[in-house]
């Protein structure tokens, strides 16, 4: 057989460490999952593009590497765009292949044609239309690179049909890259050493960690610093989990559904240590009044995250890692017990002593699914209340094992990317918490689910309602409730039963116990739905439009 | 804040669909392009293109930054202020009407445009300036029939050698 353009993807695939992808072929891509059929990299063939661009993302959460998802060109394509969305928001390394059209049909609204370079450009770190088949190994080596390296993201590779079909010589070697082995030193030690001198004299500092911690491998540094400087710690959404919970210091997670005492700590802090994260307007809610009181220090590998949202007196560009490395050496162990006495006092009034966080008989089902599943069980929560329910109650125990949609908050996430978790690390358990808004929107998935025998555990919180809307119908628009409702007509254990996935159906008060033995017993896939209450919320919360400090606990609040 | 015009010029590497990321760094933030210049430079493979764009002053750092994190860009200046050399050019296609030759000649000679191309009843100018010289001479030949006007946006160099001291 001649060696043509779809056999070089597949060689830089394989040169690149990738074992699995998820994909849905097409008449675009047929020369690509032709060669497939020999190819020792397992295809997984989801029900929607969608799902494999979020397996592909679910993946890469999960392991660290990148994830691959592949498509056809036009209608195939358009599809992997949600997906692709949720990767770029969340910096998770994904490299997207779509196929296009034969180069000579370009430009002539052929059949199944879509400019998706074009469709893609805000939502992709690059992207690359390849024109000629000697260029395919570099562009799609450079890809892979690209997704990982820096601020990891999302790439996007057009492969046009007759550039996978013609021939070609074999792909050149890999270019000889300098080793990276060596340990990188911080390039500016100056400023460096400015940020550990205002951190060392702070009364009341706090650390703020995003998602960018976890993505750097970091998280041991931090506990480290943490430990060292004696100083509270928060994160935003996406950097929940980095540092198990639980050592003293945890004060929960910042923002708009976070916990009041991470929101009140740092709106009396005088010094923020900000690492791996934007002040995204979920994190800071009203923005003027965010930390009135504090001088920011920011850490980021990408310059623009620096100074985005925020003003910042002492931004650092670097690798976190080397970062946090090098800062560890010059932060000093301080007495700061009149800050750490008043966080303790504040803690024992707020809601890290409300029952369940906040997240009433809910939060407590997650709590037991988490006891019933083995320790390094990886969640995937949805978007809504189940995942403000999951992020306030799952005690992550490893930086990757709670996985989450932050800055897209993209409904339907939760299952395929639990495929991808999956597939990722076959040694681990894996769960998949929804809501049932979000478990409709990709239900289809079932059906790989059970094609493939993937054993991912699926709960279903059913409310029956679009809950997070709900509430705040009901708090901010005086309770008129308008088109959050999904409806009790729909057998949801009847429907995964119907997909061939065994399923059982409880309510939140009952004792879960059996149920949740059988979750986590099961050898397939198996999915539970939990019957909950519409009117249980997650309190407290902040109204839209107002500061951090303007937690409401209630309905009559 | 108060907006005023920046100028930016932004070298590229010639690859398909570069000025879109670019374009799409200002679109995507709310920014309007003012105007938009594209040539290659002495390297076929690097293009320069030099734009304007009305903002306040946070905006050069941050659109900067965002600008740098493009694949294909090699550099990104700031040719906003004194420093900086500008010019534009236009072209204006004019109809004379008869007995308004040694006007429109005069004129021409004493704004400093050239005559491009020219019948007896139909003159095409080009004259390039700073962007008021070239509003001013707009504005002049008013008075007569415009029928056609095409302008260049601004291109800029800095005014002292590189090494100079500031």
């Amino acid at each position: 057989m001649d060696t043509i353009g779809a056999d070089i993807v597949l060689q830089i695939l394989q040169e690149e460490g990738v074992e699995a992808i998820f994909g849905y072929p097409g008449a675009s891509s047929l020369p690509l999952h032709d060669r497939l059929k020999d190819s020792p990299i397992r295809h997984y063939l989801t029900r929607h593009e969608q799902a494999a661009a979020h397996a592909a993302d679910g993946y890469a959460r999960a392991t660290g590497k990148v994830g691959v998802c592949l498509s056809t060109s036009g209608p195939g394509a358009t599809n992997l765009v949600t997906g692709i969305a949720t990767a770029f928001m969340d910096s998770s390394p994904v490299v997207a292949l779509t196929c296009q059209v034969n180069t000579s049909l370009m430009g002539r609204d052929s059949f199944q044609e879509t400019d998706i370079v074009g469709i893609t450009l805000p939502i992709t770190k690059h992207s690359y239309q390849v024109n000629n088949v000697n260029n395919l190994a570099s562009v799609l080596r450079r890809a892979f690179q690209l997704a990982r390296s820096g601020r990891p993201g999302p790439l996007l590779v057009d492969m046009p049909r007759d550039i996978l079909a013609s021939r070609c010589e074999k792909a050149d070697p890999p270019e000889e890259t300098p080793s990276s082995a060596a340990e990188k030193v911080p390039s500016n030690l100056d400023q460096l050493g400015k940020i550990a001198r205002a951190l060392n004299m702070s009364e009341r500092p706090v650390i703020i960690m995003g998602g960018g911690v976890k993505l750097s491998n970091a998280c041991d540094l931090m506990r480290a610093l943490i430990e060292k400087g004696g100083i509270p710690f928060t994160t935003t959404m996406m950097g929940v989990g980095s540092i198990a919970s639980g050592n003293g210091y945890d004060l929960g997670f910042i923002g708009t559904h976070g916990n009041e005492l991470a929101n009140s700590t740092v709106h009396q802090s005088d010094f923020i240590l900000a690492v791996g994260m934007r002040f995204s307007d979920r994190s800071t809610s009203l923005i003027d009044e965010f930390a009135p009181l504090a001088t920011i220090a920011q850490i980021d590998i990408d310059p623009t995250s620096i100074g985005k949202n925020v003003k910042v007196a002492l931004p650092y560009v670097g690798d976190i890692r080397e970062t946090i490395s090098a800062l560890l050496n010059l932060v000093e162990s301080r007495d700061r017990s009149a800050w750490l006495q008043r966080i303790q006092q504040e803690r024992e009034a707020k809601d890290f002593c409300l029952p369940f966080k906040g997240c009433g008989k809910a939060g407590h089902l997650i709590s037991m699914i988490q006891e019933a599943m083995p320790k390094e069980t990886i969640a995937v929560s949805d978007v809504g209340l189940n995942q403000i329910w999951t992020l306030r109650t799952w005690k992550a125990r490893t930086p990757r094992g709670l996985i989450t949609s932050g800055g897209m908050g993209t409904m339907g996430f939760s299952v395929p990317a639990a495929i991808g978790a999956k597939i990722g690390m076959p040694d681990k358990s894996v769960v998949a918490i929804c809501g049932d808004g979000g478990f409709y929107m990709n239900i289809q998935e079932l059906a790989t689910l059970s094609y493939y025998k993937i054993p991912v555990k699926i709960v279903v919180l059913n409310n029956r309602h679009l809950g997070m809307i709900r509430q705040i119908q009901d708090l901010f628009y005086e309770g008129r409730f308008n088109t959050i409702e999904l409806g009790n007509h729909v057998d949801l254990v009847a429907v995964a039963k119907g997909f061939g996935v065994p399923a059982e159906r409880i309510s939140v008060d009952e004792n879960p116990e059996a149920a949740l033995a059988a979750l986590a017993r099961a050898e397939g896939p198996h999915l539970l739905e939990v019957v909950v209450d519409e009117n249980d919320y997650v309190f407290p919360i902040i109204p839209p439009g107002q500061a951090n400090t303007a937690m409401i606990h209630g309905v009559g609040d | 804040m108060s907006m005023e015009e920046h100028t930016i010029t932004i070298l590229v590497k010639n690859e398909p669909g570069v000025l879109s990321r670019v374009a799409g760094v200002f679109s995507g933030r709310g920014y309007n392009i003012k105007t938009l210049c594209v040539a290659p430079t002495a390297n076929p493979e690097i293009s320069r293109i030099t734009l304007t764009s009305n903002a306040d002053a946070d905006f050069t750092e941050k659109i900067k930054k965002q600008l740098d994190k493009l694949v294909d860009i090699v550099d990104v200046l700031d040719y906003t202020g004194e420093r900086f050399l500008k010019r534009e050019m236009m072209l204006l296609g004019l109809k004379i009407t008869p007995g308004r030759h040694a006007e429109a000649l005069q004129a021409l000679n004493t704004l400093g445009c050239r005559i491009v191309a020219m019948r007896p009843d139909y003159y095409i100018i080009e004259t390039s300036g700073s962007r008021s010289e070239n509003d001013a001479v707009f504005q002049y030949f008013q008075t007569f029939d415009v029928e056609m006007m095409n302008r260049t946006g601004c291109i800029a160099i800095p005014l002292n050698p590189k090494n100079d001291p500031e």
